[in-house]
Formats: C-alpha cells, sequence, structure tokens
C-alpha cells in the first residue's frame, strides 16, 4: 500500500464581508469568520502503479485532499501515510520521492527558458548527470518537447508550458505523483497529447498517480478506479464501470426513424432525451428496456436501432445533483 | 548539495539582465538620492571643518560609504516571499527537498552581487567627477571589523526581510507593512546622517534596536571613530539580534505552515 488516507478532515475559516462601503468599514473592526469544512472525514487506500481519478464539482475538495497529500496543508484531523511518512512532516527524503503538478500554478522560472529551471531541479534533487541526461531525453521525447526546452518560458503557448511544468516535475522519476487539473484550459490535441503522456508514463515507471480534472474524457481514458467526491465527502470509490452501474438506472435507446412520429406516441415509451427528425434518443429505465424495445420494434418506422449505457458525464451529474 | 542554492543565486542574477530597463531606472534612482544626500552635506558642511564631531572627510566619507554599503547590504529579493505566501506560490517550493530561507538568501546574494557590481562603477565614476574628499581607514584591524560587522548586517536584514514577508500568512497583503519597513530602515539604519548626532538618551534607545547595525555601526568602525568598548558592545547586541530574530523567523514559519491555505485555487 502506497498511501492510506484514514477519516482526514480539513476545515479552513473565511472572513465574510458585507457588499460596499459600509460593509468595509464593519469589516474592520469585527470580522466574521465562518469556518467551512472543505474535507469532511474521508478514507481511502491507494496501491503501487494505481492511476486514479479524483472528480468532483469545483470546490468539492479534491485540490484540499491533494493539497494534503503532498505535504502543503496541515490537516485538521485524521491520519495521512504516503510510502510510509507523514506528509506535512515534509522530510527531504519523502519530498524527493514525490511531485505534484498544479494546472494552475507554474514552478518554471518565468524569464529564463525551462531548461535553467531543470538544472536547478537537478541541484535540488541531487540527479546524477547521466540519470538527468537519459530522464530529460525521454521525457522531452514522450511529449515531442525536444526544442521548447531553450526557449524563455514567457513565450511559450500554454500547452507547450504545462509540458515543461510535467518535465519539470518529472525529472528527478517521483515515485508518486499528483496531478491537479493538468489539462486545463488546454485545447483538445493538447488534452490529448498531456493523456496519452500521462498513460504511458504510468506503465513506463509505474509511478502510482493520482489525478484531478474537470474533465470527464480524462478521467475515462486514463483512469481505472475514480473516487468522486462532494462537498468534502466521498460519494463512491471504486471501478468506474461499477459507478454506472450502481448510479444510472437508465439507459438510452438511439432510434433512426424512416418516417416522422408524431411526439404524442412517444410519450409513454420512456422519456424523450432528444428527437430531431430522423433521430431519436429515449431515455428508458433498464428493467424497462426489453419491453420497450418490443413495443418499438412493433409500433415504429425505424432504420436502426441501437442501446447504450448513460454518458459517464450525465451519470456523474446526477450524482452531484443527487438524483 | 550547497550547489542548489548556487544556482538559485545565479538565476536571480540572469533574471536581472530580462528586465535591464527596469534595473537601469532602479540604479538612476539610488544614484540620484545619493546625489541629493551628498550635496545637501555639502552645503551644511560649507567651509567648516568641524560637524558634530565628526570632520568634513569623515562626514563625506559616511554618506557616501552607507550608500555604497546599502547596495550590498540593503538590496534583496527576499520580500517576495509575502508575495509567495500570499499567492500560494510558496507550495512550489515547499514541495521539494530544499530550505526555503537558504534559497531565498542566496538569491539575495545574487541580487547583491548584481547591484555592487553596478555600484562599483557608478562610485568609480562618481569620485573621478566630484572629486569628494574621502578618508581612506588605513588601519587593517579596522577594515577588518568593519567586513565582520557587514556579513552581521546582511544576516539581520535578511532576517528581517523574512520576518515581515512572513506576517503574510496572517494579514492578505504585505506590501503597506513593507513600506513602513522600508521608510523606517531608511531612517533607523543611519542612511541619511550619523545616528550619533541625535541627543544621548534618543541615540541610546536606537542602539538597542537592530537597524543601526546595518549601515550606522559597520560605518562607524570603518572610521575609526568608535573604541574598542563601543565596538564589542555593537557586535554582542547585533549577534544577540540575529540569534533572536532567527529564532523568531522560525517559530512564526512553523505556526504560519499550520494555517497556510495554498491559496490560488
Amino acid at each position: 500500500m502506497i498511501i492510506s488516507v484514514n477519516n482526514l478532515s480539513k476545515s479552513y475559516e473565511v472572513y465574510k464581508k458585507e457588499p460596499g462601503f459600509l460593509g468595509s468599514m464593519k469589516s474592520l473592526f469585527a470580522r466574521r469568520y465562518e469556518e467551512i469544512k472543505a474535507v469532511e472525514d474521508i478514507s481511502f487506500k491507494i496501491d503501487e502503479g494505481e492511476l486514479i481519478g479524483f472528480i468532483g464539482p469545483n470546490g468539492a475538495g479534491k485540490t484540499t485532499t491533494l493539497k494534503m497529500l503532498s505535504g502543503l496543508l496541515y490537516p485538521t484531523s485524521g491520519q495521512i501515510s504516503v510510502l510510509g511518512y507523514k506528509p506535512f512532516d515534509r522530510k527531504y527524503e519523502y519530498l524527493s520521492k514525490i511531485a505534484l503538478v498544479m494546472g494552475q500554478k507554474n514552478q518554471l522560472w518565468w524569464d529564463l527558458p525551462a531548461m535553467e529551471t531543470f538544472l536547478l531541479n537537478k541541484e535540488i534533487y541531487g540527479i546524477s548527470d547521466s540519470d538527468f541526461k537519459e530522464n530529460l531525453k525521454e521525457l522531452t521525447k514522450l511529449l515531442d518537447a525536444e526544442n521548447l526546452i531553450e526557449i524563455q518560458v514567457k513565450k511559450l503557448s500554454l500547452g507547450q508550458r504545462m509540458k515543461m511544468e510535467l518535465i519539470a516535475a518529472l525529472i528527478h522519476s517521483p515515485k508518486v505523483l499528483f496531478l491537479d487539473e493538468p489539462t486545463i484550459g488546454l485545447d483538445v490535441i493538447a488534452q490529448k497529447s498531456l493523456r496519452d503522456f500521462i498513460k504511458e508514463y504510468n506503465q513506463k515507471s509505474k509511478a502510482t498517480i493520482l489525478l484531478t480534472s474537470h474533465y470527464m474524457k480524462d478521467v475515462e481514458t486514463l483512469c481505472k478506479r475514480v473516487i468522486v467526491i462532494n462537498k468534502g465527502k466521498i460519494l463512491f470509490d471504486g471501478f468506474l464501470s461499477n459507478l454506472i452501474k450502481q448510479y444510472s438506472g437508465t439507459k438510452n435507446i438511439y432510434l433512426t426513424l424512416s418516417n416522422i412520429v408524431d411526439p404524442s406516441h412517444l410519450k409513454d415509451l420512456g422519456e424523450i432525451k432528444k428527437y430531431e427528425f430522423p433521430s431519436l434518443i429515449l431515455e428508458v429505465k433498464k428493467e424497462h428496456v426489453n419491453k420497450t424495445v418490443a413495443k418499438i420494434m412493433e409500433k415504429l418506422p425505424i432504420e436502426d436501432i441501437t442501446i447504450e449505457d448513460q454518458d459517464i458525464e450525465d451519470v456523474i451529474r446526477d450524482i452531484f445533483e443527487g438524483k | 548539495m550547497i550547489k542548489q542554492y548556487f544556482l538559485a543565486a545565479k538565476n536571480t542574477w540572469d533574471e536581472t539582465f530580462v528586465y535591464r530597463l527596469n534595473f537601469s531606472i532602479w540604479r538612476i534612482r539610488t544614484v540620484i538620492s545619493l546625489l541629493i544626500t551628498y550635496f545637501l552635506w555639502l552645503a551644511l558642511l560649507g567651509n567648516g571643518s568641524f560637524i558634530f564631531g565628526y570632520t568634513k572627510a569623515q562626514m563625506i566619507t559616511y554618506i557616501l560609504g552607507t550608500a555604497f554599503i546599502g547596495n550590498l547590504v540593503l538590496s534583496s529579493r527576499s520580500a517576495t516571499i509575502g508575495d509567495e505566501i500570499n499567492t500560494g506560490d510558496l507550495s512550489n517550493y515547499l514541495i521539494k527537498p530544499m530550505n526555503y530561507f537558504t534559497y531565498w538568501f542566496f538569491r539575495d546574494l545574487g541580487d547583491k552581487a548584481m547591484n555592487m557590481s553596478f555600484a562599483l562603477i557608478e562610485f568609480f565614476l562618481i569620485f573621478i567627477l566630484l572629486k569628494p574628499d574621502f578618508y581612506l581607514q588605513p588601519n587593517i584591524i579596522y577594515v577588518v571589523l568593519f567586513v565582520i560587522a557587514l556579513l552581521i548586517s546582511i544576516t539581520i536584514l535578511f532576517f528581517l526581510n523574512v520576518l515581515v514577508s512572513l506576517l503574510a500568512f496572517w494579514v492578505d497583503e504585505v506590501w503597506p507593512l513593507r513600506f513602513i519597513f522600508f521608510i523606517i530602515i531608511q531612517f533607523f539604519a543611519g542612511s541619511l546622517f550619523p545616528l550619533d548626532i541625535l541627543p544621548k538618551p534618543l541615540f541610546l534607545i536606537f542602539s538597542s534596536l537592530p537597524f543601526p547595525y546595518l549601515l550606522y555601526f559597520p560605518m562607524k568602525i570603518y572610521l575609526g571613530n568608535e573604541n574598542w568598548q563601543g565596538i564589542l558592545v555593537g557586535f554582542l547586541i547585533s549577534v544577540i539580534w540575529i540569534f533572536l530574530l532567527i529564532k523568531f523567523t522560525n517559530f512564526l514559519w512553523e505556526i504560519g505552515l499550520r494555517k497556510y491555505s495554498a491559496q490560488g485555487r
């Protein structure tokens, strides 16, 4: 076991201000503080080499959890053990085995080429010349970024910069990698190339990777196991396929019609998700699928029919909305 | 393991070259403020040979000298620590096996080296153009003690800077504090005039603070008009201050980190 988290909680104090000048004056003398529970009593375990997706809406507590795991935040209560260390002690042996990449924070020296940051990290982590050369070659090749490392960081595009961030974070071959929204703000192509990289890196290096993302596509293609978190609590922890099975009581029936059918005739078949002739999508309860398909065959003029599970995105949204 | 910190100093040096205009303007500002103080004192001194117990050469040396060592002592980047705490950029360092303070101390050194190299050129020009009445200390012992006092002064300033910056754990913006801090240093460190021209009780109070040991004390040693007892007491007080400042810095850092919220999202 690489990571074990028991009954972990973290709460913040934030102060509230009434709007306007008067509110500002008031807050100068008497501030109203409010305790916010960012993470509440969560527990999970992660094995070596796993690639796990952390999903949840904004403010769910994903990032807070990652920050506690990497030793940045002091937990309000509960225990964390990563690689046998207590993260907040921030022992050098521990820190040299982990890495944290935040999609919205950069560690690169903005005014200098990324290579300067890599060289600094080489010294910080005490990487030997040969290991450094080898890792750098491997990483730049995987990311297709050989010609970017000598360019001033501020001249790079967001996608290119993210690649440099990843190299800077991985140059010391960490055993555990925390990725916080690594694909945020990137275009589809850059997203895909980053995703491919993470997958390949996980397989090659056997590093344990914990990833948070807003993009379901990231999680779908990368992670077998997901932890769904909302309002600081874990709602689901298990295989992605089970999540769909467990939370989605319906399936979608995709139809191509050969003649226009009045919507009123469709009502008793299921819920109409979309109807733009000739295509029709019906959402039907799982236990009614067989019956409904038989009815459709009998009643509707169809050219084509397919039955599919709900979109992972829809399922997740339903969970968060508490359906 | 020290190499990483030298590299940080070197990168700071390199970084300065990126903002050439910014840096040049900063240098111009430094030279102008030096010239203002210089000509002000020149006018005050007139033809008199003594003022407040200083000879004309000593006073001119004091003014030019504090301005010169000010480049070494006062130039620093560690004010950025406050911003890094507020923006959450501190996280980048906390997740690395490195000492954050040592890192910033070396970045300060990089900045000092850069400022000093320019100050050398500027002073060379000032000496050629204005031919000031500058006192050269002939006694090597005073010069050695002066250098030691400078090292102490650099250390004191670093920890004062860090302390002000660490307040960022509790307040959202440290710039106003930093501004006040800067004014206090300008005055109490003795960059405008030698502090011992103040009334005696006031001077004694100042002497118990860390500020006079930044510029005034090293310069007094250089001029050789501090007696041995005064030098000894001065070193003692400044070393005690270093000890206290380190203790207090560590204390604030420990409790600050527990409050740190790694903002930025």
